[in-house]
Formats: structure tokens, C-alpha cells, sequence
């Protein structure tokens, strides 16, 4: 049976995730191509349409990076494609350089770049506001609010980026891609194939003398696009009242209940504004007019609240209008927070604060799972190197190294970091230097940063921790694996082979769970010198659960003879271990049979699973 | 929507318990009585063994839930049960397990865990409707640990606050749940709601 997702049935409706409405919203619209760099809060879209591509209609990639992932996107939409690209708003960091040229040279086929944003920092190592982005680079935005609108604007702002030539910005945030929704499918027609490539050099090829006339073409095609702004049924009023509020994404949302809780929904008026950028300046300006006082409601970074400014200096207007001024611009809003800066305003008592105190609770800090091949690394590194190498760290599950007792992450940057940041520290310090990055951030970033140390002779140790997945989001397949969740990696690519290609001469490859070996191959790597490798290769015990499907057939337990001197538990840190009546123990449930204990206590020992 | 009463649940579990496969859940047997549903979850660093917090709200609009602003938590782990009880609205109803799933720091001997009592009276300084079950040991009975989730909404679908009863969840259950999973879950379910009762 076909998934319920790419069924041509109007008028169904389903309880969807944000994000699997945006791959329905897709869908809709005859999505062509899809390409992507995984990354949360966005990872669940490329996933479904992964999952779904066997019976789908369109060609979907996971890219090894968001650069290549909008370059892909960028080629199809040249070649007349609908085409979606999505990614998490870091990733559009790596994307901006075709970007903001993509803006210039337009999209014949349509093309919506998706941005996650993630105020609050749920899983992200920042909360930038990539509205901004919008504004530097020429591109329409929509914030959708509901699973509802998350589907509806993809279809819409897919229809809008082809009928404008004009690539769009699909901007949620963290709680719209992770909420559920009702959602009331429309048709889902075949999408057909691209029209394909039309040559036409002077308006695909920015050179100087083209990219004049391309800038004066997007900012006519930005006002053009404002005027779909002022007539968009996403940018709309509520309510009436001399007080006014203006908000945008998932703040509309808090805006609605926190109106509704204080039974202030007669008094308020609220212009909504879904489709956010270009600005709808006379819609906004009629509103601005309407009212005596405006709250601009908005996460982030003061982008409508500027805009709102200058619009009203521009005309002469005198309002007050706040935001910033007392909404923090930092972190999420709730409803409360809302709600109580709107009942101040309208001279109303705050909502009743907890009067709940509860002791200090023991926290619960993401840890490495149980079997996890990284935790084996990370501690044969310790054991030869100790405190005396920097660890130069990078973006994945691995990062959780961080945490004591292994504490294998002094300082991290971004994606790929690691291998050309950790030269740097070397260059700069002449400290030893260990470089730890995952399989699929080598294939990501981590190469260049390979070929830049061999060629700037850095003095460096590479940890390639490869764990044959993409493990931190969920699973995706890199250019190394073998296997996926929907079958076999037809081109699996060796890092053994590609830093020797990249001119690395001391590389291995061991198992993390041979601590014997991989302490040897430490040893003998820390005593050479320049750019060396160690590929630490060993599956995620969770994807060898879910995709190989087979558990470890041992599992770890504690001898009576046990001393209790906790060796396993402190060095370790096993979530699987703990202390009872003196002595360690093992859950035979959570233990994933990596047997790495083993080899750090003699008074450990395996037993058959189950027995 | 504004004729909908608005009834906000807070869920709270231990990264890879399956809270996030029971909040689904109970927000599909919402769906399924023609209500007005949005549900809230966060990913990501939580399933490594992070703390878990997810919503189902009734009639509004917004996925989140602030402080103070549940009707309903549902803790699948006793000391979660505490950390959230901030979110419980005064006089709500919490319906909690009581087995323990201790943190690292617990486990390592450096820290300790408040005790079941600590507990029980944290919550009946902010609410005399609490329940409280064995909800892994319930599950190990009906035949899958997780399945212990589904008492657990069970209990709260019998307790009286939702506008929908078991049988409402019982129907989810039938018609999302892969037919190789329902028997054991219909069996919790029946097992969590006589727990309630018990």
C-alpha cells in the first residue's frame, strides 16, 4: 500500500509531525527534486522522503553537505525542476555562499530552501535567526505556525519561488518541525518530468557584467513579491482594539492561546504575518494606523520589530511599538510570557505564579549509549595521551565525549572543525593535538580540512570515529556506510583509501572494543609526527539494532568476586552500570555486549544473552 | 476552537522509554473524537538518555505549555514526575510510575534520587488527584515493557478529566498500532486502567 503521504486524496486528513507535513506540503506542489543535509530540528523531512522514495515520484538526495545539498538543488531548478533543499539553520551557514548568488540568478523551476531554525538551543550550538539571511540575500519568507500551515506553505511557497523565479526561504523553528497537527490533505497531482536546462549565459552565469542587471532583476522581483505579501491570505487581522500586536511563526501560536486565556481576544487586534518578508507595507501600515500602541511578539532576533520601525519613521507615525524592549531575545517564548506582557499593557493582573519549590533534582546530561563505540576511543585516547593533548572536537553524537569521566572535547566550531582548527592549535601552540570527527562530518567537512593539513604540514593525530552512520540524527546514510534503512549504499566510499588519497601515509583502522589494539595503534601513532590517522570503526549499536538487525549475543555481569572499587563505573560511565550493596552491576537490558568493560576490570565477565 | 474546552497534558520520560510513541498516541485518540488537537515533543540530544518532555493540548493553539498551565501530567518516571511538577496546574491531575530509572550520576553512587514518599508529597503539596502505578512492571505482565506507557494513558483516559474514556484509547489503538502490537497493548491497557482502580 502506498504511504498515506504521497496519496493523490484530497480532503483526508491525518495527524502529522511539522515536518511530515512539509514532505506532504511538497508533495502537493509536484515536488521534483529534494536534496538535504540532515540535521535537527529539520532531520525528520529528508527522513520521510527517504523512507517514502522507493514509491515516490521525485529524485531525493541526502548531500554530503548543505553547500553541495543547495548546489544540487540549485542545478535542478536551472534545469526547470520544483525543487526542495532543506537543512538546520547552521547549515545554511555552509550554504550561503551559492545562496546568496543563487538569489541573483533565480530559480526557472521553483526552489525552497527549508531553515529549522532552533531558538533555545534544543540541539544546536546557536540560536541564529535565519530571517536574516532572507534579508542578505533577496529571498521571500514564509514562517508557517501549525502542522496545517507547514504543509500549506511548502505546497504555496514552492508554487510562488517558480512563479517569481525566486528562490524562498521556508523558515520554522524547532516547535514547528516537532509538533503534531491535524492536517487536511488537498490533491497531489504527478509532478512530471523538469522541463530541463534552457541555455541562456547572461542569466545563469553571474559574471560582473551579468550580475549588474541580475541585482536590479531581484530587487524588482522582491517588490513584486511584496505586492503577493499584501495579498497573501497568511498575512492577516484579528480582533480589533487600540492595542495592537504584530507577530510572525510559532509566536502567533503563543499570541492566540495567551489572548484567549486572558479573555482579551475583543480587546487586542493582531495582524499576523505568515508571509513575512518582503514586508506587506500597506497592510502593515493600515494596522499601524488602526491602533495606538503595538507589541511585535516574535522569537528572536528584533527582524519585524526593525522593519516595523523604519515603516513607521518612513510615515510619520509616533506610536509606541515594543518587543525587544521586554520580550527577551534569547531562548523560546511560552504562553505565559506572552500573556503577561500583554496583561500588563492592557493594565490587567499577571497569571498567578507557582508557588511549587522542589529540592534540587539530579540531572539527566545526554551520556554515550550503552555499546557505544565511541566511549572505547575515547578512552584508549585518555590512557595514552591523558590531559597533556588538546582534543579538538566536532558536531555529532561524539561531542557527548564532552561529559566527564572522559571529557574528550576541549573546544568545538562547527561542522569539520576539528582536523583544520585542531592545525591551528598545533601551528599556533605546538601542542599535541588529537582531532576527533565522526564518519559522516569527515565526509561533510572534515576532507578539505585532511587535504589542508597534509598540504600546510601540520603536526595533527585524526580520530575518525566511524560508527557506519550518521548516528546524532537519526541514522542517514553518509557516502561510507553499507547499509541503510531502505537497503544497500550501491558506492560505499573507504576513509582509509580517501586519506591515503588525500596524501596521509600513517593511517589504521582498528575496533574501539579491542582496547589492546587500538592503545597500540595510539602508542604508535603519538610517537610519529605530521598528519596521521587512526579510523576507529565499529557500527552504532543502535543502528546494527535497527538495520542489521542483531543485538551482541553476550552481555556483560559482575563477578562476586567484585571489590567495589569502581574502576568500571567512574572510567566508563556505561549508563548500563551502576552501584548496588557495595559492588557494580550491570542491566542486562540496557547492556549492548560491547564487553569494552571487560577489558578495564578483570572481576567482569560474559554471559550468553538471556541467561 | 474557542468552544472546545482546553485541557493541556504534560508528559515527561526518560529518553528511548517511548513517551514520544505514547504522546502520539494519545494525541490520535484525541483526533479520533473529532477534537481540535496540537502535540509538542523535542528531539535530538534527548534520546540519549536526556529527559524527555513532550504535550498534547486540547483545543489550543500553541504546542508548548508554560508553567503552571497543566491540567494533566503524566510522568513515566518518578523523579521526571518532580522535575515537571512546576507545569502542573494547582489541583491538576498527575498519574505517575513509580519505578525509577536513575540517572548516571545515581548510579555512579554520586548523587541520590529523592524517594517514592519525597515524591508523593512534592505532588500533594500541589494536588490531591494523584495516581501513582508500576508502570514497567505492569508492562513485563501484559507481555513488553513499553507496553507500560499504555496503562499508564489508560489510567489517565479512566480517571475522569478527559472528555473521552479507555474505550476511546482502546480504538486508537486498533487503528494505529501494527496488528503484531495490539494485543499486548489492549492488554495494558486494561491492566492500567484496573491499576486506577485499584
Amino acid at each position: 500500500m502506498a504511504n498515506p503521504l504521497l496519496g493523490d486524496t484530497p480532503g483526508d486528513t491525518h495527524l502529522l509531525l511539522g515536518n511530515e507535513a512539509i514532505v506532504r506540503g511538497a508533495i502537493e506542489a509536484g515536488v521534483q527534486v529534494v536534496s538535504c543535509y540532515p540535521g535537527t530540528p529539520s532531520s525528520e523531512v529528508p527522513d520521510t522522503f527517504y523512507r517514502i522514495s522507493p514509491e515516490g515520484k521525485y529524485y531525493f538526495e541526502y548531500s554530503v553537505n548543505e553547500k553541495v545539498a543547495l548546489e544540487v538543488a540549485g542545478g535542478a531548478t536551472l534545469a526547470g525542476a520544483l525543487t526542495l533543499c532543506t537543512m538546520k539553520h547552521v547549515g545554511v551557514n555552509v550554504a550561503a555562499d551559492p545562496l546568496l548568488t543563487l538569489c541573483y540568478i533565480g530559480a526557472p523551476g521553483g526552489l525552497v530552501l527549508l531553515s529549522a531554525d532552533d531558538p533555545g538551543c534544543h540541539s544546536s550550538q546557536n540560536e541564529q535567526d535565519n530571517r536574516i539571511y532572507a534579508r542578505i540575500a533577496g529571498m521571500p519568507v514564509l514562517e508557517p505556525a501549525s502542522a496545517q500551515e507547514a504543509k500549506d506553505m511548502t505546497r504555496d511557497g514552492l508554487l510562488l519561488s517558480k512563479k517569481h523565479n525566486s528562490p524562498l526561504l521556508l523558515r520554522t523553528t524547532t516547535r514547528v518541525n516537532h509538533l503534531r497537527g491535524a492536517v487536511k490533505f488537498g490533491p497531489a497531482p504527478d509532478p512530471g518530468k523538469a522541463e530541463g536546462f534552457k541555455r541562456n549565459p547572461s542569466k545563469f552565469v553571474p559574471i560582473p557584467a551579468f550580475s549588474r542587471p541580475m541585482h536590479l532583476a531581484l530587487m524588482e522581483r522582491m517588490e513584486a513579491l511584496r505586492e503577493e505579501a499584501e495579498n497573501s491570505q497568511y498575512n492577516f487581522v484579528t480582533g480589533s482594539g487600540e492595542y495592537g500586536i504584530v507577530c510572525s511563526g510559532i509566536s502567533r501560536a503563543y499570541v492566540a492561546d495567551a489572548l484567549e486565556n486572558a479573555g482579551l481576544s475583543d480587546r487586542v487586534s493582531v495582524l499576523e504575518l505568515g508571509f513575512s518578508y518582503p514586508l506587506p507595507e500597506n497592510k502593515c501600515l493600515d494596522f499601524l494606523k488602526s491602533v495606538k500602541e503595538v507589541l511585535v511578539v516574535e522569537e528572536l532576533e528584533p527582524v519585524v520589530e526593525n522593519d516595523l520601525r523604519i515603516l513607521a519613521q518612513k510615515n510619520g507615525l509616533s506610536l509606541k511599538i515594543s518587543g525587544k524592549d521586554v520580550l527577551p531575545r534569547n531562548g523560546e517564548f511560552s504562553v505565559t510570557m506572552v500573556e503577561n506582557i500583554i496583561r500588563e499593557a492592557m493594565g490587567e493582573a499577571p497569571v498567578p505564579a507557582c508557588e511549587c519549590t522542589l529540592p534540587e533534582l539530579p540531572m539527566r546530561p545526554p551520556n554515550l549509549c550503552a555499546g557505544c563505540p565511541h566511549r572505547g576511543t575515547y578512552f584508549a585516547a585518555k590512557k595514552v595521551f591523558g590531559d597533556d593533548a588538546v582534543y579538538s572536537s566536532d558536531i555529532g553524537c561524539y561531542t557527548l565525549g564532552i561529559l566527564p569521566p572522559l571529557q574528550a572535547a576541549d573546544f568545538l566550531i562547527c561542522m569539520g572543525s576539528s582536523i583544520s582548527a585542531g592545525g591551528g592549535v598545533a601551528r599556533a601552540s605546538g601542542q599535541t593535538v588529537v582531532a576527533f570527527i565522526g564518519d559522516s562530518t569527515f565526509f561533510h567537512s572534515g576532507l578539505t580540512g585532511v587535504a589542508n593539513a597534509v598540504f600546510n604540514s601540520h603536526d595533527i593525530l585524526i580520530v575518525v570515529l566511524d560508527n557506519r552512520t550518521t548516528a546524532m540524527t537519526g541514522h542517514q546514510p553518509n557516502p561510507g556506510v553499507d547499509k541503510t534503512v531502505i537497503g544497500d549504499n550501491d558506492h560505499p566510499l573507504d576513509i582509509e583509501s580517501a586519506v591515503r588519497g588525500l596524501g596521509v601515509t600513517e593511517v589504521r583502522t582498528v575496533n574501539p572494543f579491542n582496547q589492546k589494539k587500538t592503545l597500540a595503534a595510539f602508542e604508535e601513532l603519538k610517537a610519529l609526527s605530521g598528519v596521521r590517522v587512526l579510523i576507529a570503526k565499529e557500527p552504532c549499536p543502535l543502528f546494527t539494532r535497527r538495520v542489521y538487525k542483531t543485538v551482541a549475543p553476550q552481555v556483560a555481569y559482575v563477578a562476586e568476586s567484585c571489590t567495589g572499587r569502581f574502576e568500571c563505573l567512574d572510567r566508563l560511565a556505561c549508563p548500563a552500570m551502576y552501584k548496588e550493596g557495595g559492588k557494580a552491576a550491570v542491566n542486562p537490558i540496557l547492556c549492548n555486549g560491547c564487553m569494552l568493560c571487560l577489558q578495564v576490570c578483570g572481576h567482569i565477565k560474559a554471559k550468553k544473552r538471556g541467561s | 476552537m474557542s468552544d472546545t474546552k482546553k485541557i493541556r497534558i504534560f508528559m515527561t520520560g526518560v529518553g528511548g522509554q517511548g513517551t514520544l510513541t505514547a504522546t502520539t498516541l494519545l494525541a490520535q485518540t484525541v483526533l479520533s473524537q473529532g477534537l481540535p488537537v496540537t502535540s509538542g515533543e523535542i528531539h535530538g540530544m534527548a534520546q540519549r538518555g536526556g529527559v524527555v518532555e513532550s504535550t498534547v493540548l486540547i483545543g489550543c493553539k500553541s504546542p508548548k505549555l508554560g508553567i503552571g498551565e497543566a491540567d494533566i501530567l503524566i510522568g513515566f518516571e518518578p523523579m521526571e514526575t518532580m522535575r515537571a511538577l512546576p507545569y502542573l496546574k494547582k489541583g491538576g491531575l498527575v498519574v505517575s510510575s513509580i519505578e525509577f530509572m536513575p540517572p548516571l550520576s545515581v548510579a555512579m553512587g554520586k548523587q541520590t534520587c529523592p524517594t517514592i514518599d519525597d515524591i508523593k508529597k512534592a505532588v500533594s503539596a500541589c494536588t490531591d488527584k494523584a495516581y501513582y502505578m508500576a508502570n514497567q512492571s505492569i508492562g513485563l505482565q501484559a507481555g513488553a515493557v513499553q507496553s507500560g506507557n499504555v496503562a499508564m494513558l489508560g489510567a489517565v483516559c479512566a480517571a475522569g478529566d478527559l472528555p473521552f474514556g479507555p474505550e476511546a484509547l482502546e480504538a486508537a489503538i486498533k487503528a494505529n498500532l501494527p496488528a503484531k502490537l495490539q494485543a499486548v497493548n489492549l492488554k495494558a491497557l486494561e491492566l492500567g486502567v484496573a491499576a486506577l482502580n485499584a
